[in-house]
């Protein structure tokens, strides 16, 4: 099947720059005064939760669109989506709390980013939970629609929460109105890693999407 | 400048080690979907 090839081509494309990031950031990437070396885990952290965050995105938008227009790419689309989601959002909060230690000294606090963070990855498991409860088709895919436009709900709160509430979590130092208020040669890092992690992204949705497809066309009313 | 170097080390394995497993995941189920 073409699509799984396409996926898998450009999910090999992206685990084989993953090096590199790591080469650009340990070794090409200065080393931040205040933080030390703890401080290069930003380069993974903010991709991943960047991909956290649109995939729910996504998912919502696919699910407001599958609704409306009942087409089951949508759904398929909203599920790749979910659980690719789910991966990156494990990479955010394992790196985040090892960051956490050093830096804070604590693995984690109930601060209002973490905590909306992992609301939002639970939202995760329980959309795909929900699909596999779920026997019939048409009723799995509207009530995984409707649960997945509340998780699209929580992302501006889970972005917006440093702003919002009194957080330990630093500011947002790329995604904010202002300009980055990062040196070039970290921007640059920190641009290249986001690239390859939209490459890993769109390689793992697209082989995810074609498998949902291949179990269709196997069992079609599964 | 504080020595926190094994923390990077262990999160950059984390990282890798997460979106690694979960190509290899996707490879298998694909091939027997």
């Amino acid at each position: 099947m073409r699509l799984l090839q396409t996926g898998r081509w450009i999910t090999v494309i992206g685990l084989a720059l993953l090096p590199a990031v790591y080469v650009r950031a340990i070794s090409f990437t200065p080393v931040e005064r205040m933080q030390g070396a703890a401080q290069k885990i930003f380069y993974l952290h903010v991709p991943a939760a960047i991909w956290t965050e649109s995939a729910m995105v996504l998912v919502g938008v696919a699910s407001i669109f599958f609704l409306f227009l009942k087409d089951p790419r949508l759904d398929r689309f909203a599920e790749a989506s979910a659980e690719v989601g789910i991966v990156f959002g494990s990479i955010v909060l394992t790196t985040g709390p090892i960051w956490g230690k050093p830096i804070w000294g604590t693995w984690w606090t109930w601060d209002a980013r973490l905590t909306l963070t992992l609301l939002l990855f639970l939202m995760y498991v329980g959309y795909l939970l929900l699909r596999g409860a779920v026997t019939d088709p048409g009723l799995r895919a509207r009530y995984a629609a409707v649960l997945g436009i509340c998780g699209m709900c929580l992302v501006p709160f889970v972005h917006l929460s440093v702003y919002m509430f009194r957080t330990l979590h630093p500011q947002p130092i790329v995604l904010k109105p202002s300009a980055p208020s990062l040196p070039g040669s970290m921007l640059a890092t920190l641009a290249f890693s986001f690239v390859v992690f939209t490459v890993l992204f769109v390689g793992f949705v697209t082989q995810r999407y074609a498998l949902s497809l291949l179990r269709e066309q196997a069992a079609p009313h599964a | 400048m504080p020595e926190n170097t094994p923390y990077m080390v262990a999160a950059y394995i984390v990282a890798a080690a997460i979106l690694v497993g979960y190509a290899v995941l996707l490879y298998r189920r694909t091939l027997k979907p």
